[in-house]
């Protein structure tokens, strides 16, 4: 923090040291980002093509820029709704995962409960499941329940694999607080579940709220399920985009594929920013009270 | 000792275990001791409850097709034929040869993942303003929908009009047929499913070096530790429980891929590229075999869990360690 610009020469040598380090860094990943963010660039490029100059050699970066991509297929495949669909599912699936996923966490990190490891080890082990293993039966449950092509449905699905995930990744994040934390809360006259939310949660805000994007992406994107469970109703935006994928083997498609591809993009980046900034803020004040 | 665990594990979501022996009575009332055991179960509960209800009852299901014949016309276990399907499958190459092509593509691409992800945290770790925006925009690779994800790699792989060839030929390399070739074909593979999970790596080393304790490291530099020398005996032992767990999350993801394969080779040249849940995804909806697509999916199953039990227990050996 404090920049010692009058200290000894060989403290002087050392920060302009770190300075050169520090510029390299930034470089460095602004360079890796541009890297990965390339091929979702050329993305939306293609989406924004004529047809002819999808394909053209040497590759072009933009032709005559064309709407042409968003809108002829738009009016056809219900994008729309099927976006808010996805959207529904999504935040449901990411939200009662959390909550689930962070308390059962809580619970196999600190708490001593017998057999816990055993658990955990059950929990995590289901994340290995083949989803194909459990679309079949899933599909059958549904409709014996008249539950099929509903939200609840799906968001109660991606609960299998979003739970474990959540509940694993929280539970090292708790493990890095100090135990102290919540003991004198408790001393104070807290209780379990009240130090959990008032303390717990606060401090590891940033873990917290990186799983709950991931949870989130990982259910905004989920093909099988999806493809099983709904048909009209309940229908998510991959369902749609796999129609279009069958006739892109025909050549045709790229371009509306590309289209409906940076419109899936662009609600989770937005979202993504936002939230970045309650990361970033949680993390300062964390800082100063820390 | 363990069967009492195992039934607990799998009947106790909703009724906590009462009087356990091994607590040593501190002189509190049994009222006070039976509240505690259930305010922690308490914690446990929701998770236990929704897997149980959408995860375990489907996976016994499926363990129970695995033994028999499926009636296609009610989808409903129509006759029960023992390991019939069992041994099926371990006699069919297809599928033996999808276990090895997924083991090399776990092989190369987790350690690939793990160390990117770790290093590019890192960088974006320097602080500066436009780290938190470069952080969000790091994400998008994996926000891509993998259907969309796979169709644009073979846009950019495509020996024709592909912009890696076009890159590779400005240096004066030939045009190179990414994705019909089996090695190049696997190393495409490993190479899309990289570019998309990497971020999640990164993410997680993120939140896990941020939420390092400051003050150890400014009494590092006060010490007057090298960079090399702080990353190696504070950095790396602070951090091992989250690298630990971002390596099993993404060996858990790892083992279930399936979609970037079937929207960039579908398999193929040939077998090259046939992960083992793209195969059992062939089976059970092309082939209609879900009899043994199941058995497959319960061995593949038992693998998973019988590597995830070694990898949590190398996992405690060193969160002790450290």
């Amino acid at each position: 923090m404090v920049t010692t610009t009058a200290a000894a020469p060989a403290t002087r040598g050392r920060s302009r040291h770190g300075r050169l380090g520090r510029g390299l860094r930034i470089g460095g990943s602004i360079a890796a980002t541009l890297v990965f963010l390339f091929p979702v660039l050329w993305m939306i490029s293609t989406s924004l093509k004529l047809p002819r100059d999808i394909f053209a050699s040497p590759p072009r970066w933009l032709s005559t820029v064309t709407w042409e991509n968003y809108t002829s297929y738009f009016t056809q495949a219900d994008i729309g709704p099927r976006m808010v669909n996805t959207i529904i599912v999504a935040l449901g699936s990411g939200l009662l995962s959390i909550v689930a996923g962070a308390m059962a966490g809580y619970a196999l990190a600190r708490l001593p409960i017998r057999g816990s490891g055993l658990i955990g080890g059950l929990i995590l082990a289901s994340r290995g499941v083949p989803p194909i293993a459990l679309a079949v039966p899933m599909f059958l449950v549904a409709r014996r329940f008249n539950l099929t092509d509903q939200h609840i449905t799906l968001i109660l699905a991606y609960c299998t694999f979003l739970i474990p995930y959540v509940m694993w990744l929280m539970r090292s994040f708790f493990m890095a607080l100090p135990k102290e934390l919540e003991e004198s809360a408790m001393l104070d006259g807290a209780s379990r579940l009240g130090a959990f939310f008032r303390i717990i949660v606060p401090c590891t805000l940033p873990g917290l709220i990186s799983t709950l994007i991931f949870s989130i992406i990982l259910a905004w994107e989920e093909l099988l399920f999806a493809l099983v469970l709904t048909n009209r109703n309940a229908a998510t935006i991959p369902v749609a985009i796999a129609g279009m994928a069958a006739d892109t083997e025909q050549g045709a498609m790229w371009g509306p594929l590309t289209a409906v591809g940076t419109l899936t993009v662009i609600p989770v980046v937005v979202f993504a920013l936002f939230v970045q900034k309650w990361l970033i803020k949680g993390l300062a004040e964390g800082a100063t009270k820390g | 000792m363990s069967t009492k665990t195992e039934t607990e594990a799998v009947g106790s979501a909703v009724a906590p275990p009462t009087a356990p022996a091994d607590m040593s009575p501190r002189r509190r009332p049994l009222g006070d001791r039976l509240k505690d055991i259930g305010g922690r179960w308490l914690f446990l509960a929701p998770a236990l409850i929704i897997l149980v209800a959408v995860l375990a009852y489907p996976l016994f299901y499926t363990i129970q097709i695995s033994f028999a014949e499926l009636d296609l016309s009610t989808f409903t276990p129509a006759k029960n034929v023992g390991w019939l399907n069992y041994r099926t499958v371990l006699e069919d190459p297809g599928f033996l040869n999808s276990l090895k092509v997924t083991g090399v593509y776990l092989a190369l691409a987790l350690p690939l993942q793990m160390i990117l992800g770790f290093g590019i945290a890192f960088l974006l770790n320097a602080e500066w303003r436009g780290r938190g925006v470069l952080r969000a925009l790091f994400l998008i690779p994996m926000v891509v929908v993998p259907v969309v994800a796979g169709g644009v790699w073979k846009m950019l792989l495509d020996p024709m009009w592909g912009f890696v060839n076009y890159l590779l030929g400005l240096v004066g390399i030939d045009p190179i047929n990414w994705l019909a070739d089996p090695t190049l074909a696997m190393v495409s593979l490993v190479l899309i499913d990289t570019w998309r999970w990497t971020p999640f790596v990164v993410l997680i080393a993120s939140a896990g070096i941020m939420s390092l304790p400051g003050d150890v490291f400014e009494a590092a530099k006060v010490d007057g530790a090298g960079w090399f020398a702080t990353l190696r005996k504070v950095t790396l032992p602070l951090l091992a429980p989250v690298i630990l767990a971002a390596f099993i999350v993404r060996w858990l993801g790892a083992v279930k891929m399936f979609d970037i394969a079937l929207a960039a080779t579908k398999g193929g040249p040939g077998q090259a590229t046939d992960v083992v849940n793209l195969y059992i995804y062939e089976k059970a909806f092309r082939g209609l075999e879900f009899g043994t697509a199941s058995s497959m999916a319960t061995l593949v199953l038992a693998i998973t869990m019988l590597l995830t039990f070694l990898f949590l227990r190398l996992n405690r050996f060193l969160e002790k360690r450290w």
